[in-house]
């Protein structure tokens, strides 16, 4: 499966969702869980099925100002590239 | 003090339709009588949350043989854990695979025993494959996660290749191939399951492969045997570490086998609460720390890794609970598993199966 594509609409795999251990916000998935924090969450949270990979980028290079959109493409992209081969996320 | 639980597996009910050979329920089930009703499993889900456990594993015996599933899924999303039914689907109709979803179902496996009709229901012991293949379609028109889990053994690994391209078709997010594991009626079959070290070399290079032709389409999750491995596995994560098992009666054990071991009294849900037990109880603190292990664990530098493996595998095979799990090569026991493996195929084998019965009514 390929890197997602700048129209590519990210979003949790069926059954994987949002949960809670303790203080800290974890992604549920089967059987298991990631803690995700910082950049992570930041970019998860932004993936609703909606917003398209550009869109996300942009997001996040406008928050954090000083960003390289570029680079931040090639973060975004391997991230979500790995969560998918573990059938976390879909694009 | 210990750390919080994660997982929290709730065995609602020793019934079952099916009979499968590699079952690892205990051989002493609990009747149908002695079941938690529906309200005791709602408050132990809260309490569960409480103590800060996120997965909830609804499995048993059959949790669909259970009326009031619905009710306990509910309860269990109300008090915000995850839900995987471990089920055989048998039982499971669409009508009622929607108000389970609807009541916040998040993942479901589905056992499959072969890919082809005739060994599949030999294995479980009466017609259940048809009725899994048709689920199996309903359960991909709905949101939630779907795992096929393949129980593979010496009178299947041999056409492992057929059966992970049919857990293909049937397009789950995931296929565990699950290796059987000796406890229960597996333990008593083990010399008609236990594979070949041969099969078990090719399983492993079949699993590669088809992880890398699946990668991105279907995630395949494969542990070697322990009984072929170096050294033992982390059981359940370590006893009273990751996580509890409540069995159909109420009592909560550190996993699903450890009523095996003399000396161990597991206290009910029904007397105390789920804290008291996982911090206090007698049966939870048994195994520890580390003043329970004689040497080689003692001083063995995996010690804080594998906890010298499974107490109940140990007491299963040697008699003594606080041995070295045999499994491990440096287990002064490990000939014992030397002489179980199967070194090499049995021509025409006979096999005689013990099968699960039900529990009594």
């Amino acid at each position: 499966m390929p890197r997602p594509s700048d129209s590519s609409q990210p979003r949790f795999a069926s059954g994987c969702r949002w949960g809670t251990q303790g203080e800290q916000r974890v992604v549920l998935f089967p059987e298991g869980m990631i803690r995700v924090q910082g950049t992570g969450q930041n970019i998860l949270e932004l993936c609703n099925g909606q917003r398209t990979l550009l869109e996300i980028v942009t997001t996040l290079a406008e928050t954090f100002s000083g960003g390289d959109p570029t680079k931040i493409r090639e973060d975004v992209g391997s991230f979500l590239e790995a969560l998918q081969q573990k059938r976390i996320v879909d694009y | 003090m210990n750390p919080n639980p994660l997982a929290l597996i709730a065995e609602v009910t020793h019934r079952c339709p099916l009979h499968c050979v590699y079952c690892s329920n205990p051989l002493q089930m609990v009747s149908a009588k002695a079941e938690l009703s529906t309200g005791d499993w709602v408050r132990v889900f809260q309490e569960a949350r409480s103590l800060g456990i996120v997965h909830l594993h609804l499995t048993g015996g059959e949790p669909v043989a259970r009326g009031d599933l619905k009710d306990l899924v509910d309860a269990a999303h109300a008090a915000g854990l995850y839900t995987n039914l471990i089920t055989s689907g048998i039982g499971l109709a669409e009508t009622r695979l929607k108000a389970l979803v609807d009541a916040g179902l998040d993942h479901i496996q589905l056992s499959f025993q072969d890919s082809r009709d005739g060994p599949a229901n030999w294995i479980a012991g009466t017609k259940a494959h048809a009725q899994k293949i048709v689920l199996s379609e309903i359960i991909r028109r709905f949101p939630i996660a779907f795992t096929v889990n393949l129980v593979v053994h010496r009178q299947n690994l041999d056409h492992l290749d057929e059966m992970i391209e049919f857990a293909e078709q049937l397009k789950p997010d995931r296929l565990e191939i699950a290796h059987a594991q000796y406890y229960g009626w597996a333990l008593k079959n083990r010399d008609t399951l236990i594979p070949t070290r041969e099969q078990l070399e090719n399983c492993m290079r079949i699993v590669e492969a088809a992880q890398e032709r699946l990668s991105g389409r279907m995630r395949i999750d494969c542990v070697v045997p322990d009984y072929y491995a170096r050294y033992p596995k982390a059981c359940m994560g370590g006893w009273g570490q990751r996580l509890l098992l409540i069995d159909p009666s109420g009592n909560v054990l550190p996993c699903h086998a450890a009523g095996v071991i003399p000396g161990m009294n597991f206290d009910n849900v029904r007397e105390h609460s789920l804290e008291w037990i996982w911090r206090e109880s007698a049966a939870f603190q048994r195994f520890r720390g580390e003043q329970w292990m004689p040497e080689p664990c003692r001083s063995c530098e995996r010690r804080a890794e594998d906890f010298g493996g499974c107490r109940c595998q140990a007491f299963l095979l040697t008699g003594d609970a606080n041995a070295t799990d045999p499994v491990c090569t440096l287990a002064p026991t490990h000939h014992l598993i030397e002489s179980a493996r199967q070194e090499q195929r049995l021509d025409g084998e006979q096999v005689s199966w013990s099968y699960r019965p039900n529990p009594e009514v």
